[in-house]
């Protein structure tokens, strides 16, 4: 099986599970988007990072601070990266299509970096800050994709291409909230900015990976954390750990597929 | 579960690309060399340093109503009418699966969003639009996946749907991937200075950028005791990995690449003596050309100088997600009809890319081939595939 040493959680309630209010909806107080803070990281490496990088960053190096797993012991080919985004990639996008649009007035500092406008800058960034160099997959969707990421590190866990694998999931909202603000039918709100990543080990079989109904965590990550899109089966396995369950079997759901993945906690 | 991967058969493939809207017309383009690229009409480049590209001029129309006003989309459903025309896709919906592969997603209706304030559009920006909207048209109601491995893309998308077959998560997979051409990404290459103002010339001593193409890339597999006899072969074997070096250049020892490409062979089973042909990344910048030389060197040890390599981004330009997943039908049609296309552009030989890069197309046989992909962000990306027997 696929065991979770530890899950790093930011979200736009605080850091990890403890800061999770009972009910998002209500805590969000109407607010359409709740925020998340971008954190402060030291290095020259960062000036041009865009803040869902530094959010990658973030929740990995949380995740391994909970997993009790060193920097030193993911660097290198044996660990896997699996990152996961519905909408990460939006801001980079809209300020590059905006700040080189042609009647866009010159900007100070140019447009931003079109390397970072791409979905596998964040990645890269988490990549070379941790030393990654093994399986890298990235995929793009909703809460499904990451059922799909899950299983997708399990499958590099099962065939000894990976002892370890980090599976990431980061979302952001506020710099797209007139275009959210478009399609607020389509999607719950509140809308809660959230960074995840959870550690993983394990042979990786046996997985029971494929449709399924809606599981208990995946109702109350909603109810405790709002809409996190990719990020919500990752904050779902953070609440299974936090409840001491030894194994839980997370779903997602996104543009009207369900998935699920078992693993144990 | 092993490290080695099962095979799992590619039935058919079908393609939209800027040298023909169908397989066959692209098979043969790139075996006569047609050139793919000219200038851009279809969006304003008056302002770039570069305005030429493989573009599509004109789009078919479906055989199954109008095409999606998302080219992207519209790529991908003429893709799939080709696919579908040479294969039935003969399973229960649900058990049908798509994975594609894309490094710009549908970024342009992102632009239309901002420019015209519509929400369908904002909608469609979402890169994993586009996949969505071919499963509805090839109606797949089985695992829907889009990959966004920058340019190594098209090669994951076949990668993780050999996976979901051997998971046994579906019967059948539409794997690929694509990418249409946009001021986003011409404005983004552009100031980056990676495209040339000449012709593409990948391994050529005067190579000196990429032209960007758009296209679709679609194949069919299945497991291969599942799969009829009738054929384009199989993918043996797939890997990934990070170089964790830099966000937008490849490492400098090509490091990942090789981690990727021994992987794959692994995953294969097959030793590097086995292969008979790479489809190299070959975009034609000065980097990528000599550090994937210098990787095909050490992969290819002796055999080196005396396997045929070719490149056919000059030929269609960078077509970025549907890069890999077109190498790889190239790869599986030239095993077929025993030819390897040519070079477009590769005239002169570079010493710092010392290969048997075929310049014009040939004839030889190449069972099993070797496809290696690259992209932003770090990415690598290699399959092994052999050619129906």
């Amino acid at each position: 099986m696929t065991r979770v040493l530890g899950v790093g959680l930011l979200t736009g309630w605080g850091d990890g599970v403890a800061a999770l209010p009972d009910d998002a909806r209500r805590a969000a107080g109407g607010r359409p988007i709740v925020p998340l803070a971008t954190p402060e990281l030291s290095g020259d490496r960062f000036r041009r990072a865009t803040r869902e990088c530094l959010l990658g960053v973030a929740a990995v190096a949380a995740a391994l601070r909970e997993s009790g797993v060193d920097r030193a012991a993911v660097a290198g080919p044996q660990t896997a990266l699996v990152y996961v985004t519905a909408a990460a990639y939006g801001a980079s996008n809209k300020n590059f299509i905006l700040a080189t649009s042609r009647s866009a007035a010159r900007t100070e500092g140019g447009p931003p970096y079109f390397p970072y406008t791409a979905p596998s800058a964040l990645p890269a960034e988490v990549a070379i800050e941790f030393g990654l160099t093994g399986g890298y997959v990235i995929l793009v969707g909703g809460a499904v994709a990451t059922v799909d990421a899950l299983w997708q590190a399990s499958r590099l866990l099962a065939a000894g291409r990976a002892t370890m694998a980090l599976v990431l999931a980061v979302e952001t909202f506020a710099e797209c909230a007139d275009l959210w603000a478009r399609g607020r039918w389509t999607t719950p709100q509140p809308l809660v900015e959230a960074a995840a990543c959870a550690v993983l080990s394990g042979d990786g079989e046996d997985v029971a990976y494929g449709p399924g109904e809606v599981s208990t965590l995946e109702t109350l990550a909603a109810q405790r954390a709002g809409e996190t899109l990719a990020c919500a089966p990752l904050i779902g396995l953070a609440l299974a750990r936090a409840g001491a369950m030894p194994s839980a079997r997370v779903t997602g759901s996104w543009r009207g597929r369900r998935a699920q993945i078992a693993v144990g906690t | 579960m092993s490290g080695r991967t099962r095979p799992v058969a590619v039935i058919a493939a079908g393609v939209a690309t800027p040298l023909g809207l169908d397989l066959d017309s692209y098979w043969s383009a790139l075996c006569t060399g047609v050139d793919g690229i000219s200038g851009i009409e279809r969006f304003p480049v008056d302002d770039l340093r570069v305005g030429r590209g493989g573009e599509i001029k004109k789009l078919r129309a479906s055989r199954h109503g109008p095409l999606p006003r998302s080219r992207a989309s519209a790529l991908l459903t003429i893709a799939a009418d080709d696919l579908c025309a040479r294969a039935a896709l003969d399973a229960e919906p649900a058990r049908i699966a798509v994975v594609v592969g894309t490094a710009l997603g549908g970024v342009e209706e992102g632009e239309r969003a901002l420019a015209d304030g519509g929400a369908r559009a904002a909608a469609a920006s979402l890169y994993d639009a586009p996949a969505h909207a071919l499963a509805r048209r090839v109606r797949a109601r089985g695992p829907v996946l889009t990959v966004s491995t920058a340019c190594a893309s098209g090669a994951t998308a076949l990668g993780i749907g050999a996976d979901l077959l051997d998971a046994d998560a579906a019967d059948l997979v539409v794997a690929g991937g694509y990418d249409a051409l946009c001021r986003f990404v011409m404005r983004g290459f552009d100031a980056l200075r990676s495209l040339t103002r000449e012709r593409v010339r990948p391994f050529d001593r005067r190579r000196s950028g990429l032209l960007l193409g758009e296209a679709a890339g679609l194949v069919l597999l299945a497991r291969d005791a599942d799969a009829p006899r009738a054929r384009l072969g199989r993918v043996l074997g797939y890997a990934s990995s990070s170089d964790g070096s830099h966000i937008a250049a490849p490492h400098p020892e090509g490091a990942g690449l090789e981690h990727a490409v021994c992987g794959a062979l692994g995953a294969a089973g097959v030793g590097r003596d086995a292969i008979d042909f790479v489809s190299a990344h070959g975009t034609g910048t000065p980097l990528n050309d000599k550090i994937e030389s210098a990787v095909l060197r050490r992969v290819l040890g002796p055999r080196a100088g005396a396997v045929p390599v070719n490149s056919i981004k000059g030929a269609l330009g960078h077509t970025m997600g549907a890069a890999a997943t077109l190498e790889a039908i190239m790869c599986l049609l030239g095993s077929r009809d025993g030819v390897v296309p040519g070079t477009l552009g590769f005239e002169e030989p570079d010493p710092a890319c010392e290969l048997d890069v075929c310049g014009t197309t040939r004839s030889a046989r190449t069972r099993v081939s070797l496809s290696t992909s690259l992209g932003f962000g770090g990415c690598n990306a290699a399959l092994v595939l052999e050619g129906a027997p």
